[in-house]
């Protein structure tokens, strides 16, 4: 495991943070005890297996946060003389959502999921049956998951799976599931290419991804760190990234590292896509510094060492970005959702 | 890669006791052998092979100025073949192959001394009026000695005044002895008095080296600002001065970064001293535990790092994650300082396509995984090329450049005849 499982005193970790980056929230493990006692247990797991990154990515965030607001859904029964349209969200939802932002601030996908799915809650009349409530919202949040994550993953990998060629060097940056699945659906195509893999030292991403790769029977280059980057972005013929989210400007939120690499594709006359669903797009936020929104990384964080999660990066470095809908600039599938 | 900074004295110093305590061969092979097994790497090279071509000079056999030079150049195109990956070698060989041609030059013509002692006078007043503070320093192009050292400190005036010395004996004996002695006599005696001089030039050369840090540093507190956020480049010596020498003149904040994981432990070593010092000084430190630069870089005000070589097109070669670092100040627009004596300007081009040095990948893939190892064409980068357009300023040890002044220096320092050398096959 890559996260030691002592429990920091949360207080001690902050002080240590350097003052110009004291604004960017850090994930923190609440021990249980310690946590509203409205929170489902469902809901506590999750929480702490965002906590501690068992879960990290910003999709398995989301699925993981929809099952088990499933379960809060199933166990709800709404207390006399109340209706679920009003008391739900107020007493039921709102405590699971502080409870998990407590844990780890909200990914873009959580946000937009939440809000999609209180609008819903909020569409019941008043006198809706209780019975008939939850069976629609246990509908909606099935077929989200379908639609945004289990489909969306589909037509992303297999429409930029098509833009890889025979001979082709493609660039990635760490791993992502949707670069992952992009070139696993390519090999399957029948294309004939190699994977040029940089990592990120602490995360180390990437030498999973090469695993399975390789099991695939698709060559790998691999550098441990972004040493040599020029090189390896001269030799790659284009370069496809993972984003964890768009915001409204079209800067693309990624793993810390991506905009290194964008940039220096980008400088090089290379051509960067990047793959992210539509659930990740925020229509609200503009983020033009990596310093706007992020995340501390509370393993890297020490009195000595200090590490940002994500990084910013601007359109000007991101030639495309293939959504499950469309694929365009950075800034027009923005308006998709 | 150097070295840390505690590890680096003993080992400089021992390498060079053992190399004097061998005969000459010996010694170059052992030389030779060391910079192959990369036990002699980075700025270590240069000293190392200064003090190499002072044992060829001092030990060696010649009875003429082309004989001298031709050992220069086949043991110096020797070790240069022997680490291709550190042109900084090179460069030193074609300072001592300068420095011959010069002191030959000027023995021959014995000798417009008034010429030289003004230019030596002019370098005592340079010396007096200490480092120019914010001005562009002393050497341009027009008003240059006649020499390799427009670096030259009070040590080199003095040893100039004292070949004066004897060149005026020479001369003033030389009408004598005309008349009686053929002129081959004369020859000789001045290749008797070659040797010396070659050797104290030797020595201008390692004292430059070993000065190079401290002057670089005396710009500091030029080129940091009280309040400003540094991002610097670790691990070397060369910034670690810098940073102090900035500390103890400005309060402002360190942001450490190191392609190195920092939590190893030599790699916590060396930066923890060096925090301490810094924190004595009251100036902040961070250590960034990252790969990209880009997320840090709207905070950051200016970026600091050494380079290995400066080639002549201003391009740098430095250690792989300084050139993420230039990269990403460039995208922000934040000014990128690289610091680096003269020694390490390089009269050659880069090769177009540097792929970078490739070193040890056993710290990021462990072996024992078969299937991985088996799986990966591993690539760990240690070196990497900084184009010139990413390169603000080169602050030396004269003082800072920039980029149209680098033809100059070269000038300065090599001499044209000189910049192929390593294409004479070297004596095996």
């Amino acid at each position: 495991g890559r996260r030691p499982s002592i429990l920091v005193v949360e207080k001690d970790m902050r002080s240590s943070i350097p003052e110009c980056f004291s604004h960017i929230p850090m994930a923190k493990r609440i021990p249980i005890s310690q946590a509203n006692k409205d929170v489902h247990p469902a809901v506590l797991v999750v929480g702490q297996q965002m906590a501690t990154f068992a879960i990290k990515d910003s999709i398995s965030r989301l699925g993981a946060t929809l099952l088990a607001f499933r379960k809060v859904i199933e166990a709800y029964e709404t207390p006399k003389g109340n209706s679920l349209s009003r008391h739900f969200v107020p007493h039921v939802l709102n405590p699971q959502i502080e409870y998990l932002t407590e844990c780890r601030p909200m990914c873009f996908s959580m946000g937009n999921a939440i809000r999609l799915l209180k609008a819903k809650v909020n569409s019941f009349d008043i006198d809706t049956p209780e019975d008939e409530a939850k069976e629609g919202l246990l509908e909606m949040i099935d077929l989200f998951m379908n639609e945004r994550i289990t489909l969306a993953e589909f037509v992303i990998s297999k429409n930029a799976a098509k833009q890889i060629y025979d001979g082709d060097i493609v660039l990635t940056y760490g791993r992502h599931r949707l670069v992952e699945k992009t070139f696993l659906k390519a090999k399957e195509n029948g294309v004939d290419f190699a994977v040029s893999i940089i990592d990120d030292p602490y995360d180390r991403g990437g030498q999973e991804l090469s695993k399975s790769l390789k099991e695939a029977g698709i060559p790998v280059y691999y550098s441990p760190n972004l040493g040599g980057l020029r090189h390896n972005v001269r030799r790659a013929t284009n370069i496809l990234l993972g984003a964890e989210a768009v915001f409204a400007n079209g800067s693309v939120h990624a793993a810390a590292g991506t905009a290194d690499v964008a940039v220096a594709a980008t400088n090089t006359g290379k051509k960067v896509t990047a793959l992210c669903e539509t659930i990740n797009f925020d229509r609200e936020r503009v983020s033009v510094d990596a310093l706007t929104y992020n995340e501390i990384d509370p393993e890297q964080h020490s009195s000595d060492g200090f590490r940002l999660l994500f990084d910013t990066t601007r359109d000007q470095y991101i030639a495309g970005v293939i959504t499950e809908f469309e694929s365009g600039t950075g800034n027009s599938p923005a308006q998709a959702i | 890669m150097a070295p840390t900074h505690t590890s680096h004295a003993p080992s400089m110093e021992k390498l060079v006791k053992s190399l004097k305590g061998q005969p000459l061969e010996a010694s170059i092979d052992a030389f030779i052998y060391l910079l192959k097994r990369r036990q002699v790497k980075g700025d270590d090279c240069a000293g190392a092979t200064a003090h190499i071509l002072r044992q060829v000079v001092a030990k060696s056999k010649w009875h003429d100025v082309e004989q001298l030079l031709f050992k220069v150049q086949s043991v110096g195109s020797r070790l240069v073949g022997a680490a291709p990956h550190e042109p900084v070698i090179g460069n030193i060989v074609r300072r001592v192959l300068g420095l011959i041609r010069d002191e030959a030059s000027e023995e021959r013509n014995a000798e417009d001394e008034f010429g030289s002692e003004s230019a030596s006078d002019i370098q005592t007043l340079a010396q007096v009026t200490g480092p120019p503070p914010a001005a562009r320093p002393a050497p341009t192009p027009l008003a240059r000695p006649p020499t390799l050292a427009t670096a030259a400190s009070f040590h080199a005036s003095k040893s100039k005044s004292m070949f004066n010395l004897l060149s005026v004996v020479d001369a003033a004996s030389a009408p004598l002895t005309a008349a009686s002695t053929p002129l081959s006599q004369a020859a000789h005696t001045s290749i008797n008095s070659l040797r010396p001089e070659v050797l104290d030039g030797i020595e201008e050369i390692l004292d430059e080296i070993n000065q190079a840090d401290d002057q670089i540093a005396g710009f500091a507190d030029i080129q940091i600002h009280p309040g400003d956020y540094v991002l610097a480049y670790l691990p070397s010596r060369t910034v670690e001065r810098f940073l102090i020498k900035a500390a103890s003149r400005r309060k402002f904040t360190v942001l450490f970064v190191s392609l190195e994981d920092s939590r190893s432990a030599a790699g916590e070593g060396a930066h923890a001293a060096l925090r301490k010092k810094l924190d004595a000084h009251g100036v902040n430190t961070i250590s960034l535990a990252s790969n990209g630069l880009m997320a840090y870089m709207s905070r950051i005000n200016k970026v600091v790092f050494s380079a290995k070589v400066v080639y002549q097109n201003g391009g740098l070669l430095v250690d792989s994650g300084a050139s993420v670092a230039a990269q990403a100040a460039k995208a922000h627009s934040k000014p990128v300082i690289a610091l680096g004596g003269v020694y390490k300007f390089c009269p050659e081009d880069p090769s177009d396509e540097i792929a970078g040095e490739t070193g040890d990948s056993s710290t990021y893939v462990s072996y024992a995984d078969g299937l991985k190892v088996d799986a990966l064409e591993v690539e760990n980068t240690v070196a990497d090329y900084v184009p010139p357009e990413l390169v603000d300023v080169y602050l030396t040890n004269l003082g800072p450049q920039t980029r149209h002044h680098l033809a100059a220096i070269l000038a300065d320092h090599y001499k044209a005849e000189d910049v192929g050398f390593s294409l004479i096959p070297g004596e095996v």
